[in-house]
C-alpha cells in the first residue's frame, strides 16, 4: 500500500531553523520564484509549464455540441484536471484526492467563473449548436506550487488555442478545416493568474512564494490570490491554517499583482514568439512549391 | 577491479571477451543482466557494463531507478513507526518499510536500547535482502559488536540524490574513480561539516552553521543534476564559497 512520503524530523527542524535565519533550502530568497519555463506545442492549444521540477501540461480541444437548455446562448467550457499515479503512487485513478478537488475548484473559480473566456461567443445557433471548449490538465511532476503552475498552463493554452472557423448561411452551419480557412482564436477577455503565498513560523510571520514540495508539507498556512494585471481580484482562497494579520494579507495581494503583471508579460511575449515561429511569410509563401532542395 | 567500461542497451549482444571466465568460480550476474538459456546473457537495463574478473562477476550500472535493498549496503532510512521488537524504517518513498530490530544497536540490551521517535533518521546496513521479504537492517556489526559509524543521525539535513551519485560518493576512492571532488574541495576551502551517504539516494549533511549545510547539500545536488566533471565541480565550489563569504 503506497503511503504519502513524509519529511523526517531532521528535515522539519532544519527547514524551520533555516527559515528563522532567513534561508531557504534551495538557496532562494523568500520572495524569489523558481525559474519558469513556458513552451507551446506544435499543435494549437498545447502549453507546458515548468516551475523548477513541477511540470504541468495543458491541452485545449473544441467540438460542436448542444448547449445546456437553461443557457441557450452560452457555449460549454470545462476544465478537467487529473492527478495521476505518474506524480506519485499515492495518487489513485478515479479517486480524486483532496488536493485534486481543491485544484480543480480553484481553477474553475479563477478562470471559468471570472469570465476570462467569453462563453457567449461560443454559441453557433442559439439553443441548438455551440462550441464546447475543454481543457485537459495533466500534472507530470509535482514539486510544490501546483496551483500557480496549473493556472498559468491553462491560461497560456487557452490563449494559444485556435478553434476552426465557421459560418452560417440561412439554416446551414459550416465548419471549415484549417486548410480551408485559418482557425480563429477564442474571444478572451482577461488573464487571471494564481499566486500562492505560504506562511511559516508560529504566527505565520515568514512569507514564502513558489514553495517546493518539502516546504509545502511544513507550512502552517497558505493563501492563493487569483488576480489579473489590472488588479482585479477573481478570488482569494485560504483553506484553514493559522490566522493572518490584515496588513500581511494586503501586502501579499500587492505581491500577487506584481507577479500577475510579470506573468501576463511573459505569456504575451511567448505567444508573440510562437506566432513568429509559425509565420511562414504570408499566404503566398505557404502556397509556393519551392523548397530547400 | 577490472575497468573496461562499455555502454549497453537492453537486448544488446554482449561481446564474449567482456564476459569473465574464471577457471573455478561460477559466473555471477549482477543487476541489469539476464541469463537466457542455454548460454546467452542479455542486458535488461541501459547503462555501463562493468566486468569484475577477480570476482568473476558482471553487472550493468545506471544512475536512475528506484532503490532496491541489497545485503551489505549502507542506507539512510527514516523511522516510520515502532513495533514491539522492531522499528519500521522507510528507505525510499512509497515502498514497503525495512525492519530494524531494536536490539541491533551498539551495546543495546532489552533495558538500554535507543528510543527513536517516528521521523528519526538512522544510518544502517542492509543485513538481509530477499526477493519476497521485507529487508532487514542493522546498526551494529554482527561480528565485532561495534557500531562502526552506524546508528541514529541527529540534526542536520537530508538531501535526495540519484542512485548513481550515491554510488559514486560511496566509492572507496570517490575522487579518483567516482570523479567526485566537490566534498574535498569544500572541506579544503575551510568549511566544517559532517556527511553520510546512503545507497538509497540520500545524502545527510550536518554542520554548526545552517548556511554551510545548505551550501554543501546544494553543491552535491547540483553536481548530480548537471553531471559536472571535476573541473566544473571546482568552479562550482569557488562560486559557493564566494556566495558564503
Amino acid at each position: 500500500m503506497p503511503r504519502e512520503a513524509e519529511p523526517s524530523l531532521s528535515e522539519r527542524t532544519f527547514v524551520t531553523q533555516a527559515l528563522e535565519e532567513g534561508l531557504r533550502v534551495d538557496g532562494r530568497k523568500f520572495d524569489q520564484f523558481r525559474s519558469l519555463e513556458l513552451t507551446f506545442g506544435d499543435e494549437y492549444g498545447v502549453a507546458e509549464v515548468k516551475f523548477g521540477k513541477t511540470r504541468v501540461l495543458a491541452k485545449v480541444s473544441a467540438e460542436v455540441t448542444v448547449p445546456y437548455t437553461d443557457r441557450p446562448f452560452d457555449g460549454v467550457f470545462t476544465i478537467t484536471s487529473e492527478l495521476s499515479p505518474m506524480i506519485a503512487p499515492s495518487y489513485e485513478v478515479n479517486r480524486p484526492s483532496m488536493e485534486e478537488v481543491l485544484l480543480s475548484r480553484l481553477l474553475e473559480k479563477t478562470i471559468r467563473r471570472s469570465g476570462a473566456l467569453d462563453t457567449e461567443s461560443l454559441c453557433l445557433i442559439a439553443g441548438q449548436k455551440c462550441w464546447s471548449i475543454r481543457v485537459d490538465l495533466h500534472v507530470l511532476t509535482h514539486d510544490g506550487n501546483l496551483t500557480d503552475c496549473a493556472c498559468l498552463a491553462v491560461v497560456a493554452a487557452l490563449r494559444h488555442f485556435r478553434k476552426p472557423d465557421s459560418s452560417i448561411e440561412g439554416e446551414t452551419l459550416t465548419i471549415y478545416t484549417s486548410a480551408e480557412r485559418e482557425p480563429v482564436p477564442l474571444s478572451w477577455l482577461h488573464s487571471p493568474f494564481c499566486v500562492t503565498f505560504s506562511f511559516f513560523g508560529e504566527e505565520g510571520e515568514q512569507i514564502l512564494v513558489d514553495t517546493t514540495w518539502l516546504e509545502e508539507q511544513l507550512r502552517v498556512s497558505t493563501c492563493t490570490y487569483s488576480i489579473n494585471k489590472h488588479g482585479e481580484l477573481c478570488q482569494i482562497a485560504k483553506f484553514g491554517g493559522a490566522a493572518l494579520d490584515a496588513p500581511l494579507f494586503i501586502q501579499c495581494a500587492t505581491g500577487a499583482l506584481n507577479r500577475s503583471k510579470e506573468l501576463t508579460d511573459l505569456v504575451e511575449r511567448k505567444l508573440a514568439d510562437d506566432a513568429k515561429r509559425r509565420d511562414k511569410g504570408g499566404f503566398m509563401a505557404e502556397l509556393t512549391a519551392e523548397n530547400d532542395r | 577491479m577490472a575497468s573496461e567500461a562499455v555502454f549497453v542497451l537492453p537486448g544488446d549482444q554482449i561481446d564474449p571477451s567482456l564476459i569473465p571466465s574464471h577457471p573455478k568460480k561460477a559466473l555471477r550476474l549482477g543487476p541489469g543482466l539476464r541469463h537466457v538459456p542455454p548460454n546467452d546473457i542479455l542486458p535488461t537495463l541501459a547503462g555501463q557494463l562493468i566486468t569484475d574478473r577477480q570476482k568473476n562477476a558482471i553487472r550493468v550500472e545506471n544512475a536512475g531507478g528506484r532503490y532496491q535493498p541489497r545485503a551489505g549496503e549502507l542506507v539512510i532510512g527514516t523511522v516510520h513507526h515502532s513495533a514491539a521488537e522492531v522499528y519500521y524504517v522507510n528507505l525510499s518513498d512509497y515502498t514497503t518499510p525495512a525492519l530494524l530490530p531494536q536490539l541491533s544497536f551498539e551495546g543495546a540490551t532489552k533495558k538500554t536500547r535507543p528510543v527513536l521517535a517516528a521521523g528519526a533518521l538512522v544510518y544502517a546496513r542492509v543485513a538481509l535482502a530477499n526477493k519476497h521479504m521485507d529487508a532487514e537492517l542493522e546498526c551494529v556489526s554482527s561480528s565485532t559488536g561495534k557500531s562502526e559509524g552506524l546508528g541514529p543521525l541527529t540534526g542536520g539535513m537530508l538531501f535526495s540524490i540519484s542512485l548513481g551519485m550515491a554510488r559514486r560518493l560511496m566509492m572507496p576512492k570517490s575522487v579518483l574513480e567516482g570523479k567526485i571532488a566537490v566534498l574535498e574541495e569544500l572541506a579544503s576551502a575551510g568549511l566544517q561539516f559532517e556527511t553520510a551517504a546512503g545507497r538509497n539516494g540520500k545524502f545527510w549533511v550536518d554542520s554548526e552553521s545552517v548556511k554551510t549545510v545548505i551550501a554543501v547539500g546544494r553543491a552535491v545536488q547540483e553536481t548530480d543534476e548537471k553531471r559536472l566533471d571535476v573541473d566544473a565541480q571546482k568552479k562550482l565550489v569557488r562560486k559557493v564559497i564566494k556566495e558564503l563569504s
